[in-house]
């Protein structure tokens, strides 16, 4: 039966990603994206993994695909129509390099090929893990299995600040090093622009920009007729 | 009793059988209660959350408001209901057909799953770890998370909405809607961190078990801080005033529904008032204790005995309070709707990603600090205070902890408003040509 659920939604994600890439139009491309970003949700649910499928929803449908249309949003082609078609011929390169890499693929995972002198992959999974194996008062919690399903967000927690916490401080590096450059990329355009009339940007960039220039603006206009007397 | 308590067990013990348990009758009876809950209840709750705002805001501006069909105007929501679906569907012909019709799908979708991990009561005693299980429909280890990411979804129909009406009004709707969903997401769901921390588990239910020991987290400085964050945030996200530029009818027409008519737009008003509804029932049970009276576990232990019935009574008393507690939040949103103005774009964003997230990871510190004080296993207190001289049933640790996270609250907040009004841009108009006021020429 979770064979049959898995075959469904996996030719079903599988359809969704020929969307993305086939789509005319570029913000279908990016709702067929989103649609497989779902699928991928529902397969972490069918690995007993529903913590990292809520993550999965809230990372990349609440904020990656947020910023893929805010992306096409701020060019020209906010209608998504104006893409360049391209002749089928030229796409069979395409098809059959992708086509190898599925076959490659589904080699290695099927052969549980690993690395010279090394075990296959499949089984990291059961390396020793610095997770407790007795609580407080010397009980033995649950298998680690038992435990990562029933409350994945601790286990997964446990795990990154003691054994990988080095790439989850190199992730956030890398994240801080993001936001760091879009503020200042913001700031330098900010600062670029010539303020309109009438209103300031925001702080740390005004100081004297949001004043209009003197001008003849702020001559007084009723000297000339008065003048004309 | 025994026909009503086989109707009433699915409900109630749903979360204790294991799914190989189930006998097809009690999945039937399951399957029953979630079509009558969501198929009937909520969107009835929904209708009359609308009559309800507009008696409120009525007796609020010194009018009735809506009283002529049906007593009190009850039947209006009916008529709403009636007139929106007979009318027509008028979609612009350069719209993109498909993408129009998903968005407000999009937005149901979200809100209804919302109300899925939210406990409405007590549910089933567990004998052996003595926790309740909660009459919620589903509970994962994970709920807290998989309510924010479904909240997340909402902000994907606001802008295909906006995006596939080829409408410059809806565009430019969608755009700000997009750019305020974002930006008081990150608040809202900082403020619910504190609630994790004291509580060591991300499921809604632990959440509410935790506040029959702890008493409500209202009731602490940091968790009054992040309930303040919360309600502001939540108000933002589901677009309501002060926040509701994206929908302003005096600004951009109606912004991202201004293509929409009849039932689609009723699916949108469905999706706004139903999400209001959800974040309310979030609010109330991660700070009011959704479904159980403050610093007590009366009256439900003492009722409970092995009788059916006595379950029946705990469950209908339980859900009986989350529903006065989500009706005062409701209410607690139509006051704030009908007394403040709505917010200029740019202060709106100003003030969530300069004030509230400096604010919500602040309060995550002042959270850790109240947790030291309070609700760690307990250590008497390293001094004694006079309190304990007049034999207050007070506990030491809860006086210590109130003195020392108020100020920090206090300071915190006072600091960030000054931080802000610092940083607010305020438009210059542009000083008037200066006439001189010289005599005019001889006359």
């Amino acid at each position: 039966m979770i064979y049959l659920v898995f075959w469904l939604i996996s030719i079903f994600g599988l359809a969704m990603a020929l969307g993305t890439v086939l789509a005319k139009n570029l913000v279908h491309a990016a709702l067929y994206l989103i649609a497989f970003f779902f699928v991928i949700a529902c397969q972490f649910v069918m690995l007993e993994a529903e913590f990292l499928a809520a993550i999965q929803v809230l990372i990349y449908i609440g904020a990656v695909a947020i910023l893929i249309l805010f992306g096409i949003m701020l060019t020209r082609n906010v209608q998504g129509d104006e893409t360049t078609t391209v002749l089928w011929p030229a796409r069979i390169p395409a098809a059959v390099a992708g086509l190898c890499v599925v076959g490659g693929l589904v080699y290695g995972i099927g052969a549980q090929a690993g690395l010279h002198n090394q075990p296959a992959w499949s089984e990291l999974a059961q390396r020793p893990t610095s997770a407790p194996a007795y609580d407080k008062s010397g009980k033995p919690l649950p298998s680690l299995r038992v435990r990562a399903i029933n409350d994945m967000g601790r286990i997964v927690g446990n795990e990154m600040m003691t054994r990988f916490v080095i790439p989850f401080e190199v992730a956030g590096l890398l994240l801080t090093a993001a936001l760091v450059g879009a503020i200042a990329l913001a700031q330098l355009e900010g600062s670029e622009e010539t303020p309109r009339p009438g209103t300031t940007t925001s702080a740390g960039v005004t100081t004297g920009g949001g004043t209009p220039p003197p001008g003849p603006e702020s001559e007084p206009v009723l000297t000339p007729v008065s003048e004309a007397r | 009793m025994n026909f009503a308590a086989s109707w009433a067990v699915p409900l109630v013990w749903a979360q204790y059988f294991a799914p190989t348990e189930i006998s097809f009758l009690l999945a039937v009876k399951w399957f029953l209660w979630l079509a009558v809950a969501f198929f009937g209840l909520y969107p009835l709750i929904v209708a009359y959350m609308v009559w309800a705002e507009r008696k409120v805001a009525a007796r609020f501006q010194d009018r009735i408001g809506p009283n002529r069909v049906g007593p009190l105007g009850l039947l209006q929501p009916i008529a709403d209901l009636i007139k929106l679906i007979t009318k027509e569907d008028i979609v612009p012909r350069t719209a993109d057909g498909l993408v129009h019709l998903l968005a407000p799908i999009l937005l149901i979708i979200s809100a209804f799953m919302v109300l899925a991990v939210v406990p409405l009561g007590l549910g089933y005693l567990d004998s052996d770890t003595r926790q309740w299980r909660g009459i919620v429909p589903v509970d994962p280890p994970a709920g807290l998370v998989y309510l924010l990411a479904v909240s997340s979804i909402s902000t994907l129909g606001v802008f295909l909405a906006g995006w596939s009406s080829r409408n410059k009004y809806s565009l430019l709707g969608a755009m700000r809607a997009v750019a305020q969903l974002i930006s008081y997401e990150i608040p809202q769901v900082l403020a619910t961190i504190p609630i994790v921390l004291w509580t060591g588990s991300l499921s809604l239910v632990v959440m509410m078990n935790k506040q029959l020991e702890y008493g409500w987290f209202l009731f602490s400085p940091p968790g009054l801080l992040a309930f303040a964050i919360l309600t502001i945030a939540s108000i933002a996200e589901v677009n309501r005033t002060p926040f509701d530029l994206p929908e302003a009818e005096s600004e951009i027409i109606a912004g991202y529904h201004t293509e929409y008519s009849g039932m689609r737009f009723g699916l949108f008003f469905l999706a706004e008032y139903m999400s209001v509804f959800g974040v309310s029932c979030l609010g109330t049970v991660l700070f009011l204790g959704g479904g159980t009276l403050p610093f007590t576990t009366f009256p439900f232990l003492t009722i409970l005995t092995e009788t059916s019935f006595s379950y029946i009574l705990c469950n209908v008393l339980s859900v009986s309070l989350f529903a006065i507690k989500v009706l005062g939040y409701i209410f607690l949103m139509f006051w704030i709707r009908v007394t403040l103005p709505r917010m200029r774009v740019d202060r709106l964003m100003n003030f969530s990603w300069k004030v509230l997230i400096p604010l919500s990871i602040v309060n995550i510190l002042i959270a850790a600090i109240w947790y030291e004080f309070v609700l760690r296993p307990p250590v008497h207190s390293y001094w004694n205070i006079p309190l304990l001289l007049f034999s207050l049933p007070i506990d030491a640790n809860v006086v210590e902890g109130w003195l020392v996270t108020l100020v920090l609250v206090l300071l915190s907040v006072w600091g960030m408003l000054r931080i802000f009004r610092g940083t607010t841009s305020v438009p210059q108009v542009m000083p008037a040509p200066r006439v001189a006021l010289r005599p005019t020429a001889a006359r």
